[in-house]
């Protein structure tokens, strides 16, 4: 009778390697983030006004240079490799785009080697060393610091620069993303943003008005009053506290729509932000408001939407289903297809409606911060290499090559011409669900508030962001939540700050 | 005289045999070892470059923080469940299938079959059963009466069976691999002993625990040492069913995924990630030494 010891002598191994850990704790609670010892941030001050820069804009001059001619003198094919993270439909439509440049001309050869997903390619990317780098990298909206701080590209505005190339018709919005400290880093090829999804025969059924999506949370509580009220759905809205949707990317959608700045130093694109604002006032305000539609049954929380479908799916519920949910616009082509295979018995295509996002509270805030992913060249010092990247890329962002994209992707084009020429013309038309996306990176004029801000460690403080609201919506306080966060937040971009200058 | 001699002339023959293999070793285990040890106590910037020593304290302050505490109580927790649960499974299925019978063949390869699924094919079809608003599991009426946990907020989304649930799933997806193991070690155990056993009257039961148990020891201590490193450094099923989560709990930010997970908020700080890498290797290493020593004297290896 040897064998029942043993489980019992593993789990006593277990707990004792655990306790001998435990117990090096000595009680207190301490972060693994240090905030960096070697320059720590002025003062721990929260009431002083924010810091003048730290550092100045970095002029063009004193970064590599682009010769868009270089590629005329250039003798026989250049070869280029890019790194991408577009999968199923998205790579397919790449791949179209990038056969047909290839047949267009015989100068340049691209390659396409797809990495995975974005932060596949991010990390990938940022653990190479400088000549197994790709000559091309598509890299996501919150790695602009980051990618700008290896010093490891060809600034695509010097290229524009040099090419006298004419953005005139860009979503500046689009083209603003991509540029801090006086730095036009990159070129904007695949845009998307946060827009509402919402069950139109539900609407009907609560005696709300189809085609009149709320604009507002104020209105969005009435309308789930409705239809929570009239039995029409168990919910008005399904949100979710994942760092990519409700619980990061939308937190800073929301202070842009309401001009407020997320960070300090002008949402980091003066210089890099030591301090972000989510626990100030505007902060409390915003998830207050989400936590009454919460605690009031008004609205359900998925959790962590770790699958990144489960607040969507929330809409298609057989038992206890939502209204509406906000999710980004490229999710738009995946949605129809599924609504169309009947994932929701009587309901077609056509009774998917889409809106902008709700602002907070009763505001008037049309506008949204661009999400997606944008084109970045290597520097490898080969002139030829970086005038043939600038070639492809300014076909991928041709009003046609752009139309083509846009329509078989759902992303939005960036610039206003793609919207006069070849499918997107059409669809646009027929489908003005796909246009919400577009008017709504079109409609606000920017200010470094409204385009949302740029963090070295984005993505770590979207996770901490997403663990506060995911606190709140779970009934903890809010004020609490968001100060711990912020001051998680605050050691993050401090750390950053001391390891990369 | 003549053999100390003859084995000093050994000692160069000696090495030029090990030579080969101790390059390898050296070259692809202890020098990334070194280099992990000591990038631990360095910080570096987002490309890994531009490491500064901050000195071995990262180690103190690493195991002192709450993040690791955390993560180490959820991964011995997530081995407490997955280890025992696994290996009683394995072993169970494996005597069920060691019967000379017709059709065993055909059960023999459905027991073994979750070793040809990969970690990522099983966790997303454990994903789509569990997807608590149109999944399967959820929206069966008498299973989320039983167990309204299932349908809201959903086993993978409720901090108390979110660890659970991914233990049950790694539990099926090794579940293969364990009854095979179990199964090789079942088919060298001499069938003479359970017939004289039998003839001296022991029962089924009996038998099991007094003559195969006995016998497939060197197995079953095999078994357990691998699946308990296996479940230490469990990470697809955590960064495909849960993202760690659900926050804010953390309920299955293990340390591996406090590691590389895509929510982790060391996931960009090379010198803190090497530094929790690195005491799990020796966490791991002194789990590995406990259970050969403390079971090591229990196993029966045969005369």
């Amino acid at each position: 009778m040897k064998t029942p010891n043993k489980s019992r002598l593993l789990l006593a191994g277990l707990t004792a390697s655990a306790l001998l850990f435990a117990s090096c704790g000595g009680g207190g609670s301490s972060s693994i983030i240090d905030p960096g010892t070697t320059k720590a941030p002025a003062s721990g001050d929260s009431g002083a006004p924010t810091e003048p820069p730290t550092t100045v804009a970095t002029p063009l001059a004193s970064l590599p240079a682009c010769d868009t001619t270089a590629l005329d003198s250039a003798t026989g094919t250049v070869n280029i490799t890019f790194w991408h993270g577009m999968n199923g439909d998205l790579e397919k439509a790449l791949t179209a785009l990038t056969d047909e440049y290839n047949a267009s001309q015989t100068k340049v050869k691209v390659s396409l080697e797809n990495q995975g997903g974005y932060e596949q390619t991010l990390d990938k990317y940022l653990q190479s060393s400088q000549d197994s780098r790709p000559d091309m990298v598509q890299a996501p909206e919150y790695a602009v610091q980051v990618m700008g701080d290896t010093n490891s590209n060809v600034p695509v505005g010097a290229c524009v620069e040099s090419a006298a190339y004419d953005t005139s018709d860009f979503l500046p919005k689009a083209l603003n993303q991509y540029f801090t400290e006086g730095v036009q880093w990159s070129m904007p090829f695949n845009v998307s943003d946060p827009v509402l999804y919402y069950n139109k025969k539900v609407f009907e059924a609560a005696g709300l008005d189809p085609n009149k999506p709320p604009t507002n949370m104020a209105e969005l509580r009435t309308m789930s009053q409705a239809i929570v009220d009239s039995g029409a759905a168990a919910f008005g809205l399904s949100l979710d506290t994942g760092a990519d949707s409700g619980g990061g990317w939308f937190l800073e959608q929301w202070f842009a729509k309401l001009g407020e700045l997320y960070s300090d130093n002008d949402n980091g694109r003066l210089a890099p932000s030591t301090k972000v604002n989510f626990d100030g006032q505007t902060g409390i305000d915003l998830l207050t408001e989400l936590q009454a539609l919460v605690n009031d049954g008004l609205a359900y929380n998925v959790g962590d939407n770790a699958s990144g479908q489960d607040a969507l799916l929330k809409l298609a519920d057989p038992k206890s289903a939502a209204a509406m949910t906000i999710a980004t616009s490229a999710a738009l082509g995946t949605v129809l297809t599924t609504v169309q295979g009947g994932l929701i018995p009587g309901i077609t295509t056509d009774d998917i409606g889409v809106g902008p996002m709700p602002a907070p509270g009763d505001a008037v805030a049309p506008g949204a911060i661009v999400g997606g992913a944008s084109l970045w060249i290597v520097n490898h010092d080969d002139p030829a290499k970086a005038a043939a990247v600038w070639d492809f890329i300014s076909f991928l962002i041709t009003a046609e090559s752009q139309s083509t994209w846009a329509a078989a992707t759902g992303y939005v084009p960036v610039r206003s011409s793609a919207l006069e020429v070849g499918p997107i013309a059409e669809k646009y038309k027929t489908d003005p669900r796909f246009k919400v996306a577009y008017d709504q990176l079109s409609q606000v004029a920017d200010t470094p508030a409204s385009l949302g801000a740029i963090l070295g460690p984005q993505r770590e403080i979207r996770t901490l962001s997403a663990r506060a609201i995911a606190t709140v919506l779970q009934g903890g306080d809010v004020a609490a939540a968001l100060t711990d966060a912020a001051t998680q937040a605050n050691a993050l971009l401090s750390a950053y700050i001391a390891a990369n200058q | 005289m003549a053999i100390k001699s003859r084995r000093l002339r050994e000692i160069p023959l000696a090495f030029a045999m090990l030579g080969p293999s101790l390059l390898v070793l050296i070259t692809f285990v202890l020098y990334p070892l070194g280099k992990a040890v000591w990038l631990g106590q360095q910080t570096c910037d987002v490309q890994g470059k531009n490491c500064k020593s901050v000195g071995w304290g990262q180690y103190t302050n690493v195991v002192k923080s709450d993040q690791f505490q955390h993560a180490l109580w959820v991964t011995v927790k997530f081995a407490m469940i997955t280890v025992p649960i696994g290996l009683a499974l394995g072993v169970g299925l494996a005597v069920l299938a060691d019967k000379q019978l017709r059709g065993m063949r055909f059960f023999r390869t459905i027991f073994s079959s979750t070793i040809a699924t990969s970690v990522a094919v099983a966790s997303l079809m454990w994903l789509f059963l569990l997807q608590p608003s149109v999944g399967v599991l959820a929206n069966l009426g008498w299973l989320h009466n039983i167990f309204p946990v299932i349908k809201e907020p959903g086993l993978l989304n409720d901090s108390g069976t979110a660890l659970w649930s991914v233990g049950i799933s790694s539990i099926w997806a090794n579940l293969g691999f364990t009854f095979i193991l179990v199964t090789a070690g079942l088919q060298g155990v001499p069938k003479e002993m359970h017939e004289s056993a039998y003839v001296d009257g022991a029962g089924g039961w009996m038998r099991f625990t007094n003559v195969t148990l006995p016998l497939i020891s060197p197995t079953l201590l095999f078994t357990t040492v691998v699946l308990t490193s296996r479940a230490f450094q469990a990470y697809g099923e955590m960064d495909l069913l849960t993202n760690g989560g659900p926050i804010p709990q953390d309920s299955t930010t293990t340390v591996t995924y406090l590691i590389y997970g895509s929510s982790s908020i060391i996931k960009n700080n090379d010198g803190l990630q090497a530094a929790v890498a690195v005491l799990l290797f020796v966490i791991l290493l002194a789990l590995s030494a406990l259970q050969f020593r403390g079971f090591g004297k229990r196993v029966h290896y045969g005369s």
